[in-house]
Order: structure tokens, then sequence, then C-alpha cells
């Protein structure tokens, strides 16, 4: 099958520490890579040098065939456009409501004026209360962000990723606040979406079982270098 | 690897190092003595001007409130110079501290020169600015309006920049990655976390306005520091007593309403 996102041998270095030397994946459309490896061996850095959230030093990423490491402005939110990230931090706006942080990941579809008033069209709120719901947190919807708890956080921040409707979605540990029922839901769920809709998944997990049990391939990553490849 | 330097308890501190701190301190005691000998400080000349101070005193009882009349509508119009000038100044440190603060700058290009500008405007008084603009537009509130407006902008940007500045940037990137663009950002996953922030410190501002805006009146600026100057110039004590009783009543007023206001805010 024709590779969505590709990367090859991305580095980035901070200062004296080489954060990432050998960042390599290809992601087809339709497939759930789970990506392994001790902490501190660079899987986050990895992750937002594929979305440019920093510079990578050195590589290539191709998005469809093309490159996106040199993009800018529209070209470069285009391309984000495309890529969903549940973040390890889930970086939600602390004083907003459940619901409003989700409609983060569809911004681009709603009319400035409207983002400015917070008063956004009953389609948008549509959207983002079935991708609370798909996560179980339809209850907590007007819930203030800093109110939930850990594990509610990380569901609304993977349902704000969910509700961007994106063709590949980066999750960086998405269930490490989770209890293993809601793990497995959660999982299951992206696993459906690859299969219904050809979500393309790269997910990093610390518990090998559930990358053997969900994952259609697992990569390994130690020091900064994307290491075995192997089909399952 | 080499190793941390370990720090010396005081006690065996080198005797280059006591020397140069004896050295420091005769520098730091010469400088404020030169400071003292400057600024023509003369405890004779002071003890002198008593008796001249309290005829003064003696002569501004009772406060002349025959005028109260006057000097409220007085007061009224520092308080209007104060309010309007600090939303001008805030309306101006809007875009200043977007293009000011590191983390939202579109590039260096227009960071460095929008720190600039704020630190220049930040850094003349709301009183100089008054005096060129009385020059420019004439005597009375709208000169002052106008100098306030522009030290305020420096002022606000600046703190409010800094508020950005520590900013998580986490929420940011979530929302950059919806491939948002700048101003969406900023309207959803800045703003809500700052706003508080931001309305408290332009209420600070408003306060320290209306404390500043006392003394415009003295380069023409109108408010009740021109009835201030005009009653001191004239040495008619008991209308400056009954000056400094309205100042006193409207500052500590604002003062406890912005208070409240802050203390909702957080
Ligand atoms: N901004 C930064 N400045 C300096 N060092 C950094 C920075 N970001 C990451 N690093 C370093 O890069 C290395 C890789 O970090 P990274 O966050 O990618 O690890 P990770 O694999 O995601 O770990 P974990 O499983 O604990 O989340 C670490 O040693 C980290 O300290
Ligand atoms: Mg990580």
């Amino acid at each position: 099958m024709k590779p969505i996102l590709t990367a090859v041998s991305v580095a980035k270095r901070f200062g004296a520490t080489e954060a990432l030397i050998d960042g390599t994946v290809t992601l087809a459309a339709g497939e759930f890579v789970a990506l392994l490896g001790p902490s501190g061996s660079g899987k986050t850095t990895f992750f937002r040098c594929l979305t440019r959230l920093i510079e990578p030093d050195a590589g290539q990423i191709h998005l469809d065939g093309r490159p996106i490491q040199h993009l800018k402005g529209a070209r470069l939110r285009a391309a984000r456009r495309q890529i969903g990230v549940v973040f390890q931090q889930f970086n939600l706006v602390r004083r907003r409501s459940a619901l409003t942080n989700v409609l983060t990941g569809f911004l681009p579809d709603i009319p400035l004026w409207r983002v400015a008033g917070g008063c956004y069209p009953a389609a948008a709120l549509a959207r983002a209360e079935a991708a609370l719901g798909a996560v179980g947190l339809a209850a907590k919807a007007h819930q203030r962000a800093d109110t939930l708890s850990g594990g509610q956080q990380q569901r609304v921040a993977i349902a704000r990723a969910l509700a961007q409707e994106s063709r590949i979605l980066l999750a960086d540990e998405p269930v490490a606040s989770l209890d293993p029922e809601t793990a497995a839901q959660t999982l299951e769920l992206l696993r459906e979406l690859c299969r219904i809709r050809g979500l393309a998944v790269l997910c990093t997990l610390h518990q090998p079982q559930l990358a053997e049990r969900y994952a259609d391939r697992v990569i390994g990553m130690h020091a900064g270098r994307v290491l075995q490849s192997r089909r399952q | 690897m080499t190793t941390a330097p370990i720090a010396r308890p005081a006690t065996a501190r080198s005797l280059a190092g006591r020397l140069r701190f004896v050295l420091l301190l005769l520098l730091a005691v010469g400088f404020y003595i030169a400071c003292l000998r400057f600024s023509e400080v003369s405890p004779l000349r002071l003890w002198e001007g008593l008796p001249r101070l309290a005829a003064w005193a003696a002569r501004a009882w009772p406060p002349d409130l025959s005028e109260a009349p006057i000097l409220l509508r007085r007061a009224v119009e520092t308080l209007a110079m104060a309010t309007v000038g600090t939303s001008f100044g805030a309306l101006l440190a809007l875009p200043l501290c977007l293009l000011a603060s590191r983390n939202l700058a579109p590039g260096a290009l227009l960071y460095h020169p929008a720190r600039g500008l704020l630190n220049i405007l930040r850094g003349i008084d709301s009183f100089v600015f008054a005096l060129i603009f009385v020059a420019a537009v004439g005597l009375g509130p709208f000169a002052g309006v106008l100098g306030m407006a522009l030290h305020t902008a420096g002022s606000i940007a600046k703190l409010w920049s800094e508020t950005i500045e520590t900013v998580e940037p986490g929420p940011l990137d979530a929302a950059r990655m919806s491939g948002a663009g700048r101003v969406k950002v900023i309207l959803h996953a800045l703003l809500p976390d700052v706003l508080p922030a931001l309305c408290s410190t332009t209420l600070y501002m408003w306060e320290f306005n209306l404390r500043a805006s006392t003394v415009l009146g003295i380069v023409g600026a109108g408010g009740i520091g021109q009835e201030l100057k005009n009653s001191i110039d004239l040495l008619l004590f008991d209308r400056v007593f009954a000056i400094l009783l309205v100042i006193l009543a409207m500052v500590t007023a604002i003062d406890l309403l912005s208070a409240a206001l802050r203390r909702r805010l957080a």
C-alpha cells in the first residue's frame, strides 16, 4: 500500500543532547503502528519533528509523497490539518470547558468572528460532542478542563484529535493515564477508525502487551534511533 | 567530566575576597555621600524652613470647601483623563505586545524593533509626553490623555508580554496542530488563560495613572492638578488642603474599587 507519511533519518539535537538520531518510519492508510521505547529515547521529539512543532536538524519527511520539512505559512497549516496529535501532556486550555477544548481540533472550520465571540455554530458543537461521546465523556462536556481528572483530561485530548478528522493520528502515550479497561476501549476505538476510515495511527506505548494486541506493526526506539521493524 | 566547584564555607573566605568586599563597600558609601551632596540635602535649611511650614499649615485650617462643586468637577476631569488615557494606551499596547512576546512574534525582524519601541515609550514619563503634547494640541486634559496613552502603551505592553511569555506552550501547540492561523490560535488557546491577568494589569495601570494624573495639571494638562498648582501659586493654603482631601478621597475610592475588581478576576 502507498504510504501517506514517511520519515527518513530525521535528527534533532538539543545542545549536547542528541535527542533524535535516526527517526525513520513509514505509515500507510489504515495501519496501526506502535512505537515502543524507554523513557528519554526520543519518541516525543520524533513526533514534534514530524509535525514541525520543532525544526528537525536533518532528514526528510513526506506527506503523500511531498516533502513537508520546508513548508511555511498556509501550506504548513494545510499539512498539519492532515495530522491529528494526542499530546503526552494533554495540552488542554485550562480555563475552558472540555467541549471548547475539543473544538480546537477543527478550529480552521470555524469562522474567525465566531472564534473571537465564542459563539460556535451548532454543527461544530455537535461534532465536538460526538467526539467526546466516543471517548465516553459526553457528561463532562461543560466542565472546565482543569477540574477534570487526569484520565478524563487525557480522553479530552484524544477527543480533540479525533474531532480533527485527520487522515493521520500521532498518539503519544494516549492511554498512560487510563485504567486497563478504558485503555483497552480507547485502543479498540483507534483500531476501529483504522479499519473503517482508513486512519493511519502511529502510537507510542509503554506496555508491550498492548502493542502486541492492537498494532499491525511494532517498531522500537532506543537512544534516538528507530531500531527494528517487524510485521506481526 | 569536571567536578562541580564546591562552595567554600564563609569563614574560610580568602583575604583577597575580604579586601574586595571592603573596597566595594567603601565605593558604595562614597557613592551615597556624593548623592547626598548633589541633591543638596541640608538639615539646617529644613530646620530654618520649619516655622514657615508651620505658619502655612496653620493657615490651611479649616480647609476651604466653599468651592467644593468646582473641585469635584476637576476631580472628575482627572478621573476621566486617567480612564481615557489608560484605555487608549491599552489599545496601542495590543498590537505591540503581540509583536514583543517571544512566543508569539512572527520573527526576530519585528520582535526587536517592537521591544525597542516599547522600552522607549515606557522610559519616558507621561508627564514629559504631556509637556510635548501641550505644545502640540494646546492646554487642557486632551494633552494629558495623549501623554498618558503613550507611556501607558509601553508599560502595559511590557507587562502583558511578560504574562504571555510565561504561558505554557502546550495548548498553543495543540491549536497550531489543527492547522489554524495565528489569530485563531491566540484567540482560542491563549486569551482564555491570560485574560484575567491582562485585565488585572490594566486595572492596576488605571490606578497608577489616576495618581500620576494629579501632577499632569502642573504642565497645564487640566484636572485637579491644575487647581492645586494655581492655589499653591496664590498661597491659598486652605484651598490647597481642600484639594488634597479631594485627591486623597478619589484615589482611595478608585484603589479600593480596582483592588476589589482584581480580586474577583484572580
Ligand atoms: N527542549 C528540549 N531541550 C533539551 N533537551 C530535550 C528537549 N526535549 C527533549 N529533550 C531531551 O531529549 C531526549 C528525548 O526526549 P523525549 O521527550 O523525546 O523522550 P521520550 O522518548 O518521549 O520519553 P518518555 O517516554 O519519557 O516520554 C531526552 O533526553 C530529553 O531530556
Ligand atoms: Mg515522550
